[in-house]
């Protein structure tokens, strides 16, 4: 039996609404949505702009600014290069994921941007200072996640929104490993909010969103066919069609809207303290064993991922000795570069992350078996 | 009764007006473009307090001076 503790990745096993989601939407909406005005096509775009709503509605968004992408990655890709289009300084932390440290690193090597990154603390305080120093008079934009994919940190967010607002600059939050578990909302000063639609929010793979509070304008970066003013050769300028080109998942947006609708049910609080319950208790259980490193600091706050080592045991062989035994974590560097750099931890780290699905005594038995490799 | 049809650059548009206009007691329907690829909301009667509903909740849309439809 599988035992899946690598729900950053990707969320699994899914809610039992979810999986009839994807069902009827395969059975019922096989037309492509936006694209027609015959009744497959019509009750394809309706259950679509239903999805749209119940998003926007989640994180307090208008349904015409909430995109459909593939994954966060082509979500912050499309924000960052949208927005980074003409130019200007960019500010990213340094504890990013990839989907945001290369697009970043990329256009500054081209030298279309110039870049720079802003230190995290333990403290908060201190971590919004660092961003506040580096912002200059170009500065267009800054990148966050609001909680980091390595060891969960939960970054200031609100603090750092509140820069941005003061100096016009656009804040883009990667919402990745926070959504769906914390109560995340674009009045929190968010301008671009970019998610996975497959981790937090219980829908399937091949789902993300892009959602804007519609202050700044994003240049696409795929053009293509949209559903309307066909007749013109020029990107429509208006949203989401306009960043959506092709066809949408609409079984992907079909079940993150059940997923919502789940998290709705079961309480985003009581998801939350549910993980977090686990995460203490095999936090507890590994701290009884002196080899383990456990990349947690008290005075930081943190989404439920654990993240550590055992001392003299490369993390890639850890998990694959705990993937014997059926336990599924991730280890390495969890397409991370710079909050490996950040921590230090040149090998990478083996990542715990459990959903709301996942159960206390399994935690346990796993911090045992850890105990006794 | 004067109806009209209002030129949507979207579909999600065109819901979003259209969801505005029948909250507020107004006959309309989401249409497929005749002209143009698209959709369209076909107003049934009301037409000026559908174009300031709309420009009020700062909705696109293009409506023709002259009501294209007429009951």
């Amino acid at each position: 039996m599988l035992i899946n503790f690598d729900n950053a990745a990707t969320t699994f096993p899914k809610p039992e609404n979810v999986k009839k989601a994807a069902l009827y939407a395969v059975e019922r909406f096989g037309g492509n949505a936006g694209r027609g005005g015959h009744e497959l096509s019509m009750r394809t775009s309706e259950a679509l702009y239903s999805a749209r709503e119940t998003v926007a509605e989640f994180f307090g968004a208008e349904p015409e600014n909430t995109v459909f992408t593939l994954n966060c990655t082509y979500a912050l890709n499309m924000a960052i290069q949208g927005i980074m289009n003409g130019g200007g300084h960019m500010i990213i932390s340094s504890i990013e994921h990839n989907s945001v440290a290369r697009p970043a690193a990329k256009l500054a090597a081209d030298k279309k941007i110039s870049l720079s990154i802003a230190k995290v603390y333990p403290e908060n305080q201190k971590t919004v200072e660092s961003f506040r120093k580096l912002i200059r008079d170009d500065t267009k934009a800054v990148v966050c996640t609001i909680a980091g994919n390595v060891t969960g940190q939960i970054l200031p967010c609100r603090e750092i929104a509140d820069l941005c607002r003061k100096n016009n600059i656009c804040f883009i939050a990667d919402g990745s490993q926070a959504c769906g578990i914390m109560d995340i909302k674009l009045s929190d000063g968010i301008n671009i909010l970019c998610t996975a639609g497959h981790k937090g929010l219980y829908g399937i793979t091949g789902t993300g969103l892009l959602i804007s509070d519609g202050k700044f304008r994003i240049n696409p970066i795929i053009q293509g066919g949209t559903g309307s003013s066909s007749e013109s050769l020029v990107q429509p300028d208006i949203l989401p069609e306009g960043l959506e080109s092709g066809t949408v998942n609409i079984t992907g947006a079909m079940t993150v809207k059940a997923g919502i609708e789940f998290i709705r049910k079961t309480g985003i609080e009581n998801i939350f303290s549910h993980e977090e319950k686990i995460c203490k208790r095999f936090i507890n259980e590994l701290k009884k064993d002196g080899r383990i490193k456990i990349y947690r600091d008290v005075r930081a706050e943190y989404v439920p991922i654990v993240s550590f080592n055992l001392n003299g045991i490369p993390p890639e062989k850890t998990a694959s000795k705990l993937a014997e035994y059926g336990y599924c974590l991730r280890a390495g560097k969890h397409c991370a570069a710079l909050a490996h750099l950040h921590l230090g931890t040149e090998n990478g780290t083996v990542r715990f992350s459990p959903s709301v699905f996942s159960r206390e005594e399994n935690a346990v038995k796993l911090a045992y078996l850890i105990k006794n490799l | 009764m004067n109806n009209c049809l209002a030129e949507m650059p979207s579909y999600t548009y065109a819901v979003k007006a259209a969801k505005l206009l029948q909250s507020r007691g107004i006959n309309c329907k989401i249409v497929r473009s005749e002209k143009k690829c698209g959709y369209s909301i076909e107003i049934h009667g009301r037409c000026r307090d559908s174009a300031d509903i709309l420009n009020k909740y700062s909705v696109p849309f293009n409506m023709p001076n002259e009501p294209l439809l007429r009951g």
